[in-house]
């Protein structure tokens, strides 16, 4: 069978040796020839409607696959099962036609032979994709993010977030603001002995029969494991320990606060009530036992804290809290405005609460570093490529340290190193023992040592597969949808609390920015000003199922009337008129008629809850007269999409006059009265 | 002369033996069911239920609209349904959805349940998705269905 793939193997020169060689497998070629066009006529016969061949050259795409797998437009249930040879998907708005099965499905189109065109084994240069991998060929052309490719979405989220993009080219995945923390004064930050630690096992803790267990820090870090040795460990946490710049001062606590709280008993709990008050847990999570089982509660966009009164330097904690940028410009963290008592309370919650007196067992005993295990270090830090990553004095960014993957998914499989890997040789399960544990395919591999679940495993091999790169299809180009940058950029005093609050961290604006809270694009058509200032002083739960909340600012009056008008006057949605909508035209028989809609007809009540009653899908609605302006009131109900796409109300056919009772309804349920009463009177059920 | 054919017909065969085998162990070393993704069995989630590019559609619907009254627990947490009187149904309970027929269906999720004299809390959703998903939904609810769905002739 090699034999018979590929005759022009034999080398020009043996001409000579050709004709014997010829002579003796003769019987074989022609029993190969027989048996393929065997094939061939049984495959024809399969087929009833036998259909042409599929050419397009602005695709690339040469292939054959109707003759065994005749597209019978429309599809009948029958085929729309799964395992059913001939199946098309109508739901993809490609259909075969002019674009055949081979630009998404892979393989090799051309082959004369089932085997040959569908198998790993049999087609090395062109196997076909394998079906759960299938998202991949969306990604050839669509390069954002699409709704019907969650496995694609994730694995390319994974790249960014496990810093993948630090060391490798990976074409169109997002740079992620900042790929590692900044070293320049970590020495400030750590002991060397937590450094040793956490270089050896950053993942977790090993207990004593060298089991990982999870009961030091439970969040998969994004730092991968080095495999490094003990001498080269000692080098290296030597080298990062040198790395001190201005030594942290101590902040000084006004003596009258200190005086007053210092001998209180309860401090630690007071410090933790107000840990709580500010909603540090909404970024920070943190590892709570409840009935023997240990859960981490809390969001994801901070480090894990569990431990961190065992981590930090208890000098370097009020002066990070008090002013993070100060100690690294980078940071994601906002600028709160702190009162010396809450400082001192929180503080003193961290150091004493938040710790674990087993941390850093089992480190040795550190010496003071030599110069010479300094220089090693700093070599070894450059060697193992930690400077793609981590901001250390003197050191550039190094780009590209590790290959470039931009093509790794039409990688053929003859370019693979294996090594000694017991695992199939096709290049999905290259990538997924890569990823594993990248010694399996080649023992002196630098990349370090992740750790993902099977559904992530599978998500970045589908991410992986999609990259490949511009030359292996350059057809593919033409017809790519590319991702559209996005990029909100406020000015003025607005850009100064924006960038202090660091509201873009967990808010959207335009579709720039994190994804934790409600997206704000259109918040100034949405919230009343008085509102929006009473919130950002003193944030409130909006929707019953919420865990996570805003945290508290502390900010002045004055810089929450100020961003409540700077949202007011820039994040306004085109739809929704203000003028529209005259609340001072509302009656109180408007505003009855919308409460029998409410109630019965449309029976709202079954998501949106009024004070005691109602379901918790929507958000609460008790104050919504004195949160939501009108106007958008009135634009939500005529198409929510348009204004939330996506959102999941669902759209109805209201009339204009059922609109208008609605709004009017909706703008009498306040749990106070507004200062200035310019709403109908008697409005109060 | 023979004999070199007689050999060479046998290692004909036994190269054409290997390659078959190695065809079925390649089929058989895929170790999860040929499909493009999955559904956890409700009832049991270690038993995985193979959905194909439709129904994956329906699924990805029915967690963003549908599974906070229809499910038991929501990726939010705990599901709205309790909440409501009459309860709905589980999307996947076989007993009371297999006897709705896909018109049916599909009726009540395009015009909701006031239009067709059931509970007013089912809203319309014909105005917010398409017939296609609305189609891909009804897939994803037959292909969850316990007991399973068994499709009636001329459907």
């Amino acid at each position: 069978m090699e034999t018979m793939r590929n005759p022009h193997t034999f080398p020009a020169s043996s001409r000579i040796s050709f004709r014997p060689r010829f002579r003796r497998l003769a019987p074989a070629f022609l029993c190969c020839a027989a048996l393929l066009l065997f094939g061939q006529a049984a495959g024809a016969q399969e087929a009833s409607a036998p259909a042409s061949p599929i050419w397009s050259p602005q695709l690339n795409a040469a292939e054959r696959c109707v003759t065994c797998h005749p597209q019978v437009p429309p599809p009948s249930p029958a085929q729309l099962a799964f395992q059913q040879p001939g199946r098309v998907d109508p739901l993809v708005p490609h259909h075969g036609k002019g674009w055949g099965c081979t630009v998404c499905h892979r393989g090799a189109g051309d082959a004369a032979q089932k085997g040959q065109a569908h198998q790993p084994a049999l087609a090395p240069a062109q196997p076909l994709l394998p079906a759960r991998y299938l998202q991949a060929s969306c990604g050839l052309c669509h390069r954002a993010d699409l709704p019907d490719t969650p496995q694609l979405n994730r694995g390319r989220f994974l790249l960014s977030e496990f810093r993948c993009v630090g060391c490798h080219r990976l074409d169109g995945i997002e740079r992620p603001y900042l790929l590692g923390p900044d070293l320049t004064e970590i020495a400030g930050k750590v002991s060397p002995e937590w450094l040793y630690k956490w270089l050896k096992e950053p993942r977790t803790l090993l207990d004593d029969s060298g089991n990982v267990t999870v009961s030091g820090y439970q969040m998969e870090p994004r730092m991968p494991r080095f495999r490094l040795k003990e001498d080269e460990l000692r080098n290296l946490v030597a080298y990062l320990s040198s790395l001190r710049g201005k030594p942290v001062e101590p902040y000084v606590f006004d003596p009258k606060i200190v005086a007053a709280l210092q001998n209180s008993p309860d401090l630690a709990d007071q410090g933790e009530a107000r840990f709580r008050q500010m909603f540090c847990t909404t970024c920070h999570p943190l590892a709570v036992t409840r009935a023997g089982e240990t859960k981490l509660i809390g969001g994801d966009l901070g480090p894990e804290l569990t431990k961190v009164g065992s981590k930090v330097n208890p000098d370097w904690l009020p002066a990070w809290l008090r002013n993070p940028q100060a100690l690294f410009p980078k940071s994601k963290m906002p600028r709160y405005e702190w009162s010396d008592q809450d400082l001192f309370v929180v503080t003193r919650f961290i150091t004493a609460k938040l710790t674990d007196p087993d941390l850093l067992q089992g480190v040795p005993k550190l010496d003071a570093p030599t110069p010479d295990q300094i220089r090693l270090g700093r070599r070894l830090f450059l060697r193992k490529g930690c400077a793609s990553c981590h901001a250390a004095p003197g050191m550039k960014l190094q780009e590209e340290f590790g290959p470039a993957l931009a093509s790794l998914g039409a990688e053929s499989v003859s370019h693979l190193h294996f090594g000694d890997a017991k695992i199939p040789r096709d290049l999905t399960a290259y990538m997924q023992a890569k990823l594993t544990d990248p010694l399996s395919v080649n023992p002196t591999a630098d990349m370090p040592q992740y750790h993902f679940s099977s559904a992530d495993l599978e998500a970045l091999t589908t991410a992986l597969l999609s990259m490949t790169g511009a030359s292996a299809n350059s057809a593919i180009e033409r017809v790519t949808v590319p991702r559209k940058p996005a990029e909100f950029q406020p000015t003025g005093e607005f850009a100064r609390l924006y960038e202090r609050y660091k509201c873009y961290a967990c808010h959207q604006f335009n579709g720039y920015g994190g994804t934790l809270a409600t997206d704000l694009s259109w918040e100034g058509s949405r919230a009343q000003r008085q509102w929006l200032i009473d919130f950002l002083k003193n944030p409130q739960t909006l929707r019953p199922s919420l865990v996570l909340r805003m945290p508290q600012f502390n900010m002045t009056d004055q810089e929450a009337a100020l961003l409540a008008d700077a949202i007011g006057q820039t994040l306004r949605h085109p739809a929704v008129d203000p003028a529209a909508v005259d609340p001072a035209k509302f009656t109180p028989l408007m505003a009855a008629q919308g409460k029998q809609l409410y109630e019965e007809k449309y029976q709202c009540q079954s998501c949106h809850s009024i004070g005691s009653g109602g379901g918790y899908v929507g958000p609460e609605l008790s104050n919504v007269g004195n949160w939501m302006t009108p106007a958008w009131i009135a634009a939500w109900l005529k198409d929510p999409q348009a204004l939330l796409p996506g959102g999941i109300e669902p759209r109805r056919t209201l009339s204009p006059d059922e609109i208008q009772a609605l709004t009017a309804y909706l703008m009498t349920l306040r749990q106070k009265e507004p200062a200035a009463p310019a709403a109908a009177a008697g409005a109060e059920k | 002369m023979k004999n070199r054919l007689a050999m060479l017909a046998l290692l004909f065969s036994l190269t054409l033996l290997l390659a078959v085998i190695r065809e079925n162990a390649a089929a058989q070393s895929a170790p999860r069911p040929k499909s493009y993704a999955t559904e956890p069995d409700w009832n049991d989630p270690q038993r995985l239920i193979p959905l194909n590019f439709q129904q994956v559609r329906g699924q990805r619907l029915f967690y963003q609209y549908c599974v906070w009254c229809h499910a038991d627990s929501t990726p939010a947490g705990p599901s709205n349904r309790s909440n409501l009187n009459p309860v709905p149904p589980l999307l996947n309970d076989g007993a009371v959805l297999n006897g709705k027929s896909d018109e049916f269906l599909r009726d009540i999720i395009t015009r909701g349940g006031r239009a067709l004299g059931k509970s007013a809390m089912m809203p319309p959703y014909g105005d917010t998705l398409t017939r296609e998903e609305i189609q891909a939904v009804i897939a994803f609810v037959r292909a969850v269905a316990q007991p399973a769905f068994q499709p009636v002739a001329g459907h």
